[in-house]
């Protein structure tokens, strides 16, 4: 590998990493609240990319207010879901794993007959250019991804360390029992979490909506490596999600330059085999925060 | 595009290939068009002053009615694509025979609908016209048509379901098809009940699979003359002093092995170097390490191959934003999505060659077949018509219904030496291959593909190819090819690499 190339692969690391993360700490938030995976969340990033689709490309708003509308729109999907299936199902893990498979099923659907099956979506992209250093070009549209990570992982840290319902989400996800004898609501807790999830989800969708091909399978394009960097990183683990999406990130970018795509799908899959075996847990356990 | 000169060219000596000037190829080409395009109009004209077979009874036509007005409900234009039928007597009475099924069976939804949905509306356009006389003029009868479509998804196991349903179910006799995956899924049941099935890729035909036809899309030729194309616009070896490199990516299918297997050959054929040729997984979402690998071997051509419509976008994307400056090549390129994501100055910079031409291309002339669609389309599918698709017409849009015009030329013919009854699939398509030639959407021609796929069950016809033009911000055709003469040069060359690939239809189950 040249230096050129590798300069460049390092780069799109960097940027398919922090998509990636972006993802994935929305699912992780909420099942460190609620100790289920939510498999729907793919479809949340995917609500918010149509979202984007139907009000910037459409409708001709501004991109950056349609983002706020994703966001807006993942966030009422999360409570809504949690609302009908998780807080009916809560202690019951396989119900909600086999409940939330379905409800994947169900966005698909609807949005497909909403908005039809057939091509994908044209979101023109408001940045048409890419960032240069050292000689490797990357999409700016890629490079915002990192920012926003940053912004939301920070933010989120912030808000559960000098918040009082941070605080109290913290709590849940660490003893959901204990929490309970507080006197902390664990019914708006899972809410809260679950509005958090679909909002950070929404983010995602929105800025990846100039970035994927928008259909209404995206969802299930999405949650794959979203689910292999929330189990490597730790279910729950925000800290250990955005190290596992960083790599992930590399190693699926590396094998795919040097090898190919396949194979990138291949060595991805049987690390996190790999990891399960070894350290359930994963990376960092899965506490939230 | 630069101005040089080739050398004449010679006879194939496995290493060498007849070239000639780029002045007199043009001038061939457009004389080739021209005649194609002459021809594919006057046939209807010359077969109808034909003297119908006396030997046989049949209905005798009414001569002695005027035909002074067109049926009810049928337009000028439409009237004008029906033409291609050497014996469709608008106008005149004939019994009614009964109704005849045609189905369609490819993806409408995921990753390749844009190489299935769009065509729906080329086919329905025809159909329509068609049953606007009173249905398909067969042996003395006139057989209204009916489409059944089944979409799937470009999958394997739902295209034999889809398959089953078609056939028995709605007893159709012909189906229009993508191909690939779903066509090998597809071909024991369709061959054994004898209906056609009319791939997009010829590579789908094999000798035990008698009722696959191909060709009406130009795959692989249009490949083919991908690299033919680029070495045009190139710089020559001399001049730089290397040889040309070639690097191609597309998706890991049946489809795209096959068809990269012609293209490389090909692109060796015609002195290119293959530096790069990978597949990438059909889940892919992140292009941008393929293309950065791609790029990494310098190559002057990248070439997309058979990369799905909605992947060869985000391909595109890659390209730009990592500077890529070389000629980009593919199959089909899909203009109106691509521009959402690069400038037009960039898509023309490296030339976006591809095929599918557009029907309102000022290359086809008006009047024409051609400029008579564009309007039908326009009318019914263009923007603010009852049926807006809410696109501009793209080359996929009649890409269907260019095996289903043959495939209702065949009946008629066939349907002259049996009268009163609907030909089976097999006269209709030895009435073809009797042909020399026959009319077909880019021009004339004929069934061939015994050499390259080992049954005569290709529609050999012009190649049209085209370039990417920043005044019209669409692609528009350059040339319009023969196929057969620049096979036989180079055939030693490229079979070898198909071999080496393992994809010739000997090597192939």
């Amino acid at each position: 590998m040249d230096k050129q190339l590798l300069i460049q692969t390092i780069a799109n690391s960097i940027a398919i990493s922090g998509i990636y993360a972006l993802i994935a700490i929305g699912l992780t938030l909420a099942f460190g609240v609620m100790q289920m995976a939510n498999l729907a969340h793919g479809h949340f990033v995917m609500a918010g990319a149509y979202a984007v689709y139907a009000l910037y490309s459409l409708s001709g708003w501004s991109f950056w207010i349609a983002v706020v509308a994703a966001v807006v729109v993942g966030t009422i999907l999360g409570i809504g879901v949690e609302r009908t299936i998780f807080k009916p199902l809560r202690g019951d893990v396989v119900g909600g794993f086999i409940a939330t498979a379905g409800l994947m099923f169900i966005f698909e659907v609807l949005v497909g007959e909403f908005w039809g099956w057939g091509l994908s979506r044209p979101v023109p992209s408001p940045y048409k250019y890419a960032v240069k250093f050292f000689g490797a070009a990357v999409s700016f549209q890629r490079i915002l991804a990192i920012p926003f990570t940053v912004v939301c992982i920070a933010g989120l840290g912030f808000f559960m360390r000098y918040f009082r319902l941070g605080r109290a989400l913290r709590a849940v996800s660490q003893d959901p029992e204990a929490a309970a004898l507080q006197g902390i609501n664990l019914d708006r807790m899972t809410m809260l979490a679950m509005a958090i999830a679909g909002g950070l989800a929404g983010v995602a969708g929105g800025l990846v909506s100039v970035i994927y091909a928008i259909t209404p399978s995206l969802g299930h394009r999405i949650i794959l490596p979203a689910l292999i960097v929330t189990v490597v990183g730790g279910m729950g683990s925000i800290a250990g999600v955005t190290i596992a999406a960083f790599i992930f990130g590399f190693i699926i970018t590396f094998v795919t330059t040097l090898i190919d795509g396949v194979a990138a799908q291949m060595v991805s899959v049987t690390i996190m085999a790999i990891v399960l075996a070894i350290r359930p847990r994963g990376i960092m356990g899965h506490e939230v925060g | 595009m630069k101005e040089k000169e080739l050398n004449d060219f010679q006879q194939d000596d496995e290493e060498q290939i007849r070239q000639t000037t780029r002045r007199e190829f043009l001038k061939k080409s457009v004389k080739i068009g021209a005649a194609a395009g002459v021809a594919a109009s006057l046939f209807p004209i010359i077969s109808s002053c034909k003297k119908k077979p006396e030997e046989k009874p049949a209905a005798a036509p009414a001569e002695e009615k005027e035909v002074s007005k067109l049926p009810s409900g049928l337009t000028e234009d439409e009237a004008a694509i029906l033409s291609m039928l050497p014996d469709q007597q608008i106008g005149v009475d004939y019994p009614q025979g009964e109704e005849i099924n045609v189905g369609f069976l490819g993806a409408l939804s995921g990753p390749s609908a844009g190489w299935g949905l769009p065509g729906l509306t080329g086919i329905n356009i025809w159909i329509d016209a068609v049953n606007k006389t009173g249905g398909l003029l067969v042996g003395g009868k006139r057989y209204p048509l009916r489409l059944h479509t089944f979409d799937d998804e470009g999958i394997a196991s739902k295209a034999l379901q889809g398959a089953r349903q078609l056939v028995l179910e709605r007893n159709v006799k012909f189906i229009n098809a993508i191909g690939g995956d779903p066509a090998n899924a597809t071909a024991p049941f369709l061959t054994e009940h004898k209906v056609i099935y009319a791939s997009l890729v010829p590579t789908d035909m094999h000798p035990n699979r008698p009722y696959v036809v191909a060709g009406g899309d130009i795959t692989p030729q249009c490949n083919m003359f991908n690299a033919l194309i680029a070495k045009m616009v190139l710089p020559s070896e001399k001049e730089i002093g290397r040889p040309l490199r070639y690097a191609l990516t597309t998706q890991e299918d049946i489809m795209s092995h096959q068809v990269a297997a012609w293209e490389i050959g090909a692109a060796v054929a015609t002195g290119f170097e293959i530096v790069y040729e990978k597949f990438f997984a059909v889940e892919t979402t992140d292009f941008a390490p393929i293309v950065s690998a791609m790029i990494a071997t310098k190559p002057d051509v990248i070439s997309l191959c058979e990369a799905w419509p909605e992947y060869q976008t985000l391909l595109w994307e890659q390209l730009y934003l990592q500077g890529y400056e070389g000629v980009v090549v593919q199959n089909y390129a899909d203009w109106e999505t691509n521009l959402t994501k690069i400038p037009a100055e960039y898509a023309a910079s490296v030339k976006g060659i591809d095929s599918f031409p557009l029907m309102d291309d000022p290359w086809w002339g008006s009047p024409s077949w051609q400029a008579s669609f564009t309007r039908l389309w326009n009318k019914r599918y263009g923007p603010g018509a009852p049926e807006d698709v809410h696109r501009k017409m793209t080359g996929i849009d009649w890409d269907h219904v260019i095996w289903l015009i043959p495939w209702c030329i065949g009946a008629q013919l066939a349907g002259k030496e049996n009268p009163g009854k609907w030909p089976s699939n097999d006269e209709i398509l030895e009435a073809l291959r009797a042909q020399p030639s026959f009319p077909t959407i880019l021009g004339p021609g004929h069934m061939s593909g015994e050499e390259m796929f080992g049954i005569k069950n290709m529609i050999e016809q012009p190649v049209p190819m085209n370039m990417f033009s920043l005044d019209a911000k669409d692609k528009r055709i350059i040339a319009h090819l023969n196929f057969e003469p620049w096979f036989q040069a180079i055939k030693h060359v490229v079979i070898k690499e198909v071999e080496k690939r393992g994809q010739m239809y000997y090597q192939r189950k």
